[in-house]
């Protein structure tokens, strides 16, 4: 399934303009310059990842993008027209906070939410009860929306979120709260998005979920793109390779610290994984590891992960949240 | 094309999710009995008083000329005979044999008082009331009757035949007239004034009411969707003018429907009050209308009703949204409720006569949009007031109307997504004008 996506991104690259472009994006809200030249592109029919910490500039981008916010400077547009002269039924969105109508009806919020993007209501109301069978939460189309559980709310959230059939899907933090199997349940619905061609953006902090699912990604850090390109790309952008090596020697490691450019960032029984400084061979490593450890069990070079491109670029995560709270006291 | 219908798609929802709520039904419900039981309220008076009427014993001299019971009967029960002929009367007089038994019987509550006549050294009549109650409308009632016995009982004594007396005790003429000789209009009917004052009056408070009660409705109902995200959903789907008006619409006729209900039964209800009276009283009488309700203050009610109910609701709309709790509502609505507070009560005190309503200051406020609504009504149903004016603040009233509409909607549009404390003046005008 991963592989016919694939394919399928990179003939889109030959489409060159046909993407979404966020072209030097300014907002400033009192003191916080929120965003300061923010630019990327996401191509039609990729799973784009927007990586950042929290207050780093994901909702506010996303915000401008949909057209809530009005930017200082810059330009958004879809297939090279300005994104706000597309009519709204092509862009679907899902907040961070999740939103519903507590106290209305699962199916009957849905098909409101349908029909105000334009969806005739007896069609909204067949798709919405698919989707709901599809989650297996049919049996609560009557229910009111408090009643659900929280998993169950956000599986809603989702489904409002694309029944309209929109061609570009916005979410902010998806993933947050859901339970591993919610989270399995949404990635796949993911991946049946962009098998029917829709581009699907979302924001995380989760950066293990963005590496498995994404085709490209941006990282964003105070309001400022730190990289941005396809997923291979960006992991390959610190020059830096990964090594993971095991031996029959194995715990005896003092032979691969000793190697100039290369570090040992994660010591391990079954294999140890090494870091290989841009510009050296990697295959040095190999050379080393059969002159002084005998057996070489285990050799593989890789990319990093992008949560080491993560913090080689900005930093561990957890020091850097700055809280939205930060952002809303300088507005006053 | 698109517009109208988002607008219409939101209110669709704001009025069925409404109508649904058990709190909507039975408050309606609640608010409907309550209206006809005030409408109802002399007819339920009257009935439960029929039941007991007020019974007092007379004592008298046996020589008296005329009947002291007839008398009194005749003059205690005038009021309401000359109400209604056929209605049953509140006192029953009734003759005891002496002054000591009617005054025991009056301590043990057979009687509520005693009518004692005396014939004095003299010869003239004195009369005692013994009661437990002298300061009521039956102890002035008694003291008339008194000075009448008394003198048809002079009048015998003088050798009056009892056909003369009745030419003496004929009711003289008597009316009223303009001072102004030019003035040709009828004069006199003060039920008619009356009438008219508190039309007037009632319909200032019915608008005043809808738009403070109905406009903080809104208000929560925009601050119930920005505490739930939901706002953030819709707000990808529609515009925030769609969803702003959307909402003043759908809430506004949730309102105008409760309205209905309500001031309809009411006003079926006093129409109909003879009407009912006479099937719960067996007595006579049709429907009759309020006096001064014509079709022209109707049309004039329904007009700066829906006029000024619009103007405010979207400016509580626009309030709501500058807030993020509920318990932030009230403060954030006060200038609104404040103002449209001011217009009320300064045309409840020119349709009360407390203040000149045909001064010019009151005419002139009366033309602005915020006061007018309430104002309009009292001035028209005073009669003083020029068709142009009416045109004029009309005019107006649509004019402000859709600067508010414009303003409520570059402040809903900044404020519904913001988030924390609320915004000074000064912020929200920044907002305004930036339109983020």
């Amino acid at each position: 399934m991963i592989k016919g996506r694939r394919v399928q991104a990179s003939l889109n690259e030959g489409t060159v303009g046909m993407s979404l472009t966020i072209d030097g994006l300014r907002k400033r809200f009192g003191e916080v310059q929120a965003l300061d030249r923010v630019s990327f592109q996401v191509r039609p029919g990729e799973v784009f990842g927007f990586l950042g910490a929290n207050g780093a500039g994901k909702t506010t981008t996303m915000r401008i993008v949909l057209g809530f916010l009005r930017p200082d400077d810059g330009t958004v547009t879809w297939n090279q027209l300005p994104a706000a002269s597309w009519p709204r039924r092509i862009w679907g969105y899902m907040p961070e906070e999740r939103g519903l109508y507590l106290r209305m009806p699962v199916l009957d919020q849905l098909v409101y939410f349908a029909s105000l993007y334009g969806v005739p209501r007896a069609t909204a109301r067949r798709d919405a009860i698919q989707w709901l069978a599809r989650f297996r939460i049919e049996d609560y189309a009557d229910r009111k929306a408090e009643s659900l559980s929280k998993g169950n709310q956000q599986k809603v959230q989702y489904i409002a979120t694309i029944l309209h059939d929109p061609d570009v899907i916005l979410m902010d933090e998806p993933f947050s709260g859901l339970d591993p199997v919610n989270v399995a349940l949404l990635k796949s619905a993911f991946l049946e998005m962009c098998e029917r061609g829709k581009t699907v953006i979302f924001s995380t902090h989760q950066l293990d979920q963005a590496e498995e699912l994404c085709d490209s990604v941006a990282i964003i850090d105070r309001g400022r793109i730190v990289t941005t390109g396809t997923t291979r790309e960006v992991k390959r952008s610190t020059g830096h390779q990964v090594v993971r090596v095991a031996t029959a020697h194995d715990g005896d490691i003092r032979w691969l610290q000793s190697l100039p450019h290369v570090t040992v960032t994660r010591p391990g029984h079954d294999y140890t994984e090494v870091r290989v400084e841009s510009g050296s061979d990697p295959q040095a490593v190999l050379r080393a590891a059969m002159s002084h450890g005998g057996d070489v069990l285990r050799f593989e070079v890789a990319d990093p992960s992008l949560e080491e491109v993560f913090v080689t670029r900005v930093g561990a995560l957890d020091t850097h949240e700055r809280t939205l709270a930060a952002v809303a006291e300088a507005v006053e | 094309m698109n517009t109208i219908t988002n607008i219409a798609t939101v209110a669709r929802r704001e009025f069925e999710v409404r109508m649904r709520t058990r709190s909507f039904v039975f408050g309606t419900l609640l608010l409907v009995v309550g209206v006809l039981a005030i409408a109802l309220l002399p007819v339920i008076v009257r009935y439960v008083d029929r039941q007991d009427a007020t019974k007092v014993a007379v004592a008298a001299p046996a020589d008296l000329a005329t009947d002291p019971v007839a008398t009194l009967n005749r003059l205690l029960n005038a009021p309401t005979a000359a109400a209604d002929p056929q209605a049953a009367p509140d006192y029953v007089v009734t003759l005891v044999d002496n002054i000591d038994m009617g005054r025991a019987d009056v301590i043990n509550g057979r009687y509520a008082a005693l009518f004692a006549i005396d014939r004095a050294a003299d010869g003239d009549l004195s009369f005692t009331l013994y009661s437990n109650d002298t300061t009521g409308r039956s102890a002035t009632l008694a003291w008339q009757a008194a000075n009448s016995i008394a003198v048809a009982d002079r009048l015998d004594r003088l050798g009056v035949a009892a056909d003369d007396q009745a030419a003496v005790f004929a009711p003289a003429q008597f009316g009223v007239a303009w001072p102004d000789p030019s003035r040709t209009d009828p004069i006199g009917d003060t039920a008619a004034l009356v009438g008219q004052d508190i039309l007037a009056f009632g319909m200032s408070i019915l608008i005043f009411m809808m738009i403070v009660m109905y406009g903080t409705w809104i208000a929560m109902s925009v601050v119930e969707e920005k505490s739930s995200r939901v706002m953030e959903v819709v707000l990808n789907a529609a515009t925030p003018f769609q969803l702003m008006a959307g909402k003043v619409l759908g809430v506004g006729s949730v309102a105008f429907t409760q309205y209905a209900a309500v001031v309809l039964s009411g006003g079926l209800a006093l129409m109909f009050q003879d009407a009912i009276a006479s099937t719960v009283l067996g007595e006579g009488g049709g429907a009759t209308l309020p006096e001064g309700l014509n079709m022209g203050m109707l049309l004039a009610f329904a007009v700066y009703g829906v006029l000024g109910f619009l103007l405010y609701a979207c400016l509580f709309a626009a309030a709501g949204s500058l807030v993020s709790r509920q318990e932030d509502v009230n403060t954030a609505v006060m200038p609104l409720t404040l103002l449209s507070a001011a217009g009320y009560m300064i045309a409840v005190y020119a349709s009360t006569g407390m203040l000149d309503i045909r001064a010019g200051w009151i005419v002139l406020l009366s033309l602005v949009p915020f006061l007018g609504p309430f104002m309009m009504l009292s001035r028209i149903s005073d009669g003083a007031v020029q068709p142009w004016e009416i045109v004029v603040s009309v005019a107006l009233l649509l004019a402000v109307l859709g600067a508010a509409l414009w303003l409520a909607a570059r402040i809903y549009r900044a404020g519904v997504l913001l988030y924390g404390q609320r915004p000074g003046v000064l912020a929200v005008w920044r907002m305004v004008r930036s339109g983020v």
